[in-house]
């Protein structure tokens, strides 16, 4: 790889290295009280009592907050409001939150925290999707069990299967899985004058400050939120977590507030992964070609609904895969329970229904005696077919490039020899030792989708200098938003990266960008910015026009510090003075003209192919990784660098969502609490060889070509790690995580 | 009751009233307003809140502060010198190590005591030394790249 240039490095990453970049977690002012929250002791019961007089008399509290105190509505929640601030009546899940306790330390604060008294009087708890659908179900929330639901008919799937060669079936179950972002949930709320502002973590500050003025009874000009660079999100902190706790208390105390949470306490309060069932039918042709395809999901969304309806939107929408399949039936369900609670993470249904989807293709091809590469290849849906789901596929689909780039690939091509390379362990261990290669593929909806707004405003200034200064509300999590837009600027404007300058998180400062959330920063933002630019250069045009007394504007065009017309140049400080120019403008993501549910279907999509090889150890069942690909399509890559890290960033949680993670809980009590027995992979657990190969197929509507590619790069990977395990093995694991017993029990029952 | 701790941190005194259950993470988070060092799960399976304590990697949310008076302590704010960026701090910036940072300071510390002990490490070895050190972002293999990187750098300068 040639050696990169500076402005392709990260922005922060020296304020990282050194230590001195200021995270949610690290804030803290004078004068500042410690915010506990007070959470469920049971996972259904209802609250008979609460009684903070003990909690009040410990030395450092100085205030408890209950359900009484929340002054605007008490309740949260991104599409649905069913989630109370602070529990009145009953608490559905050992995350809820009861009693909120400010003190001047931490310690006071926990001890206060302990000494609410909250009299419960307990209830079974509803830990069976399937039980609570029933209609004689203990109702969790005033409309039912079912949260949402969706059934979905293309031709007729009967016909379909009596035409099918071959069909294959099976039921897919995948766990509850934590986001583990190293930073936990944290943040300050304070007053400024009469302005109450929250720095939290975040992934969008505007629909915050609209959660937590709601919830306050303030105008939303009285609240400002802003997100500071955070330790991870993952979609974790898309929903409410600290915003309104924070600001509720910093409200009553009128101090400033700061709130940490523990593992623990973050594991069980935030939202998570959701666990599905998956029932999957899928027919095909001698030939291999696709005609049927049956899918029933119950999605666990836990106790309250968050994201679960578009979650489960999405899991229909990507049930069949990026294939063209005739005739398809889906009915799905998300079902509350008393199981934490779900919501958005990286993937976002996609996750799950490509666990099953590709297992699927993997089977047909087995039943059929085919290639798994071929069967795909056969399959995929190309631009102005139709989807799955009926609805045409406008723009350019990438699937089949990252497929022939895949069965180009060193892994997929010797895969025969890489298979028999068992050098590394001794003679007398080689007959136990397995390998096996899979593939699978996926695309992923970027954006919102229809029916939910979904638009990038941005706003920017030109100062003499030159300086360049982008306003957008949107977060950097880690995944390197920021360093793409400042490149995007710079390629376009011919400033150099540090002449620019971000003015970012922060409703203050910045205009509406939307959510940081599916894949959409890079394409929406740098829509919006490409727009703006071309508004201050017509607005440049304009002043220039002014200053020369000329009749018409001018067109021109910003280059490093010069401004360049047809037929002049002139220098920037002759026209932008020291109040500089400002053009703000709007980008509308593009949407399918038909709506088949809340943010179902999509128009844009980025695609992808994961091959992984494992290695069983047959003696001990242990499974490792020794290497896996992607190719990847999300348009054409921006940062580099950045692409390449998302990708390995992803293959290391698919392959944790494969072999390692799962959210246990027994009657709705969280049994994995912390890293010591919830297993996120360690570097011991990922390959050092990992490959990533852009496949760019240029997206006209995007930002130079670009679209995004921070989902796509770890949906595929745990379905490849299970495709393997069945070509190393010959058994095919339908739960994940598949850990060293599963892999030993099922080889005890294949050689029975 | 308080104890008095006596501690060098990145080459500076500093003195210390703690309560004899206070942990080492909070002291410097709290006490010497060294928020470099960070804790992910307080319970030492995480390794953000990597130090070097007495050049020996530990996880600060583990050990008390007074239990280590006397003893010298390196956070991440420690490895620049006064002409910059350590070699390693500029490798994880040139490798892209670095994503959302957080498990960054532990990783520094983590990588920096692998290389006083190893000075051509394998990729084998690297991870044996960053291997209590967790990061959700990176797949570690960027971090594995920037040791590497760094040995190579320091072996070519001698």
């Amino acid at each position: 790889m040639p050696p990169r240039s500076k402005e392709e490095l990260r922005r922060e990453a020296a304020a990282k290295v050194t230590g001195v970049l200021v995270y949610p977690s690290d804030l803290q002012q004078e004068e500042m009280l410690w915010v506990e929250v007070v959470r469920a002791a049971h996972p259904h019961a209802l609250i008979k009592s609460i009684d903070t007089s003990a909690a009040e008399k410990i030395p450092g509290v100085v205030r408890v907050l209950t359900h009484r105190d929340v002054p605007g509505l008490n309740a949260f929640g991104i599409q649905l409001q069913d989630q109370p601030v602070l529990c009145y009546d009953r608490v559905r899940y050992m995350g809820d939150a009861v009693a909120l306790v400010g003190a001047e330390s931490r310690q006071a604060a926990r001890r206060g925290a302990e000494l609410v008294r909250v009299e419960y009087e307990v209830l079974q708890p509803l830990c069976d999707p399937e039980a609570a659908m029933l209609p004689e179900a203990v109702k969790l929330h005033p409309g039912g069990n079912i949260l949402h639901q969706g059934h979905f008919t293309k031709g007729d799937v009967e016909e379909g299967f009596a035409r099918s060669a071959v069909i294959v079936e099976d039921t897919y179950q995948v766990p509850m899985m934590d986001h583990a972002y190293l930073e936990t949930e944290a943040g300050m709320a304070y007053w400024e004058d009469d302005v109450l502002v929250v720095d939290a973590c975040g992934q969008y500050i505007y629909r915050d400050q609209t959660q937590v003025a709601r919830a306050l009874g303030l105008p939303l000009e009285k609240i400002r939120v802003r997100a500071p660079y955070s330790g991870g999100a993952f979609g974790g902190k898309d929903e409410i977590t600290v915003q309104i706790h924070l600001a509720l208390m910093a409200y009553h105390t009128r101090r400033p507030c700061k709130m940490v949470a523990t593992r623990p306490e973050s594991i069980i309060s935030h939202t998570k992964r959701h666990p599905a069932k998956m029932h999957f039918k899928t027919g095909a042709s001698r030939s291999g070609k696709l005609l049927a395809h049956q899918v029933r999901i119950v999605s666990d969304t836990g106790a309250y609904a968050s994201l679960g309806g578009p979650v489960l939107n999405l899991m229909i929408e990507h049930a069949g895969g990026p294939y063209l399949i005739p005739n398809v039936k889906i009915d799905a369900y998300a079902v509350y329970t008393n199981n934490g609670f779900s919501g958005a993470f990286r993937g976002f249904g996609c996750t799950q229904v490509c666990v099953a989807m590709e297992s699927q293709m993997d089977r047909l091809a087995e039943a059929l005696g085919m290639d798994p590469m071929e069967i795909r290849l056969k399959n995929v849906l190309h631009q102005g077919d139709l989807a799955p789901l009926g609805y045409p596929m406008k723009l350019k689909v990438g699937i089949e490039q990252t497929l022939k780039s895949a069965r180009r690939g060193k892994l997929w091509r010797e895969r025969r020899r890489i298979k028999n390379q068992l050098d590394h362990h001794s003679p007398s261990l080689r007959p136990y030792i397995k390998r096996g290669v899979g593939v699978a593929a996926q695309m992923q909806g970027l954006g919102l989708g229809v029916g939910i707004p979904d638009y990038a405003e941005v706003a920017l200034r030109l100062l003499p200098g030159p300086r360049l200064e982008l306003m957008a509300s949107t977060n950097e999590i880690g995944q390197g938003a920021y360093t793409s837009y400042a490149l995007m600027l710079a390629r376009r404007t011919g400033l150099a990266p540090e002449q620019i300058e971000l003015k970012v998180g922060d409703t203050k400062l910045a205009p509406d960008s939307g959510t940081t959330t599916a894949s959409r920063t890079t394409y929406a933002v740098g829509n919006a910015l490409l727009l703006a630019l071309d508004r201050l250069e017509e607005r440049l045009g304009q002043l220039v026009a002014e200053k020369l007394s000329l009749a018409a504007p001018v067109r021109l065009r910003l280059q490093g510090g010069r401004l360049m017309g047809e037929s002049l140049q002139i220098e920037l400080a002759q026209i932008v003075d020291d109040q500089g120019v400002e053009a703000k403008a709007t980008f509308h993501l593009p949407v399918q003209d038909i709506e088949l549910g809340d943010g179902l279907p999509h128009l844009l999509y980025s695609y992808g192919t994961h091959v992984v090889l494992v290695e069983v150890n047959t003696l001990t069942g242990e499974i490792t990784v020794p290497a896996v690909e992607a190719h990847l399509d999300g348009g054409k890559v921006i940062f580099r660098q950045g692409f390449e890290g998302q990708s390995e960033g992803g293959i290391a949680q698919g392959l944790g969502y494969a072999l390692f993670e799962e959210v246990k809980l027994n009657e709705g009590r969280f049994l994995t609490t912390n890293f010591d027995t919830y297993i996120i992979p360690s570097v011991m657990d990922v390959p050092y060889d990992m490959r990533t190969r852009p496949v760019e197929v240029k997206e006209g509507s995007g930002p130079f070509g670009a679209k995004g590619i921070s989902e796509t790069c770890t949906v595929g990977v745990a379905p490849a790690v299970l495709n393997a395990l069945a070509d190393a093995l010959g058994v095919r694991f339908t739960r994940l995580p598949v850990r060293a017993e599963d892999v030993l029990k099922s080889l005890g029952e294949k050689g029975r | 009751m308080k104890v008095s701790v006596n501690l060098e941190i990145n080459g500076r005194p500093a003195i210390f009233e703690v309560d004899p259950e206070e942990r080492l993470v909070d002291t410097l988070r709290y006490k010497a307003g060294l928020t470099g060092t960070k804790e992910g799960c307080g319970v030492g399976e995480c390794g953000a809140c990597s130090v070097l304590l007495d050049g020996r990697l530990v996880s600060s949310c583990l050990v008390l502060t007074a239990s280590v008076d006397g003893c010298r302590i390196t956070t991440v704010e420690g490895l620049a010198g006064k002409e910059g960026l350590s070699d390693l701090q500029q490798a994880f910036i040139e490798e892209g190590a670095v994503q959302c940072g957080y498990c960054t300071p532990g990783m520094l510390l983590a990588a920096q005591a692998l290389l006083e002990r190893w000075k051509r490490p394998t990729v084998e070895q690297i991870r044996q030394g960053i291997s209590g050190n967790l990061c959700r972002c990176t797949g570690y293999k960027k971090i594995i790249s920037a040791v590497r990187k760094t040995a190579r750098r320091r072996a070519e300068k001698k």
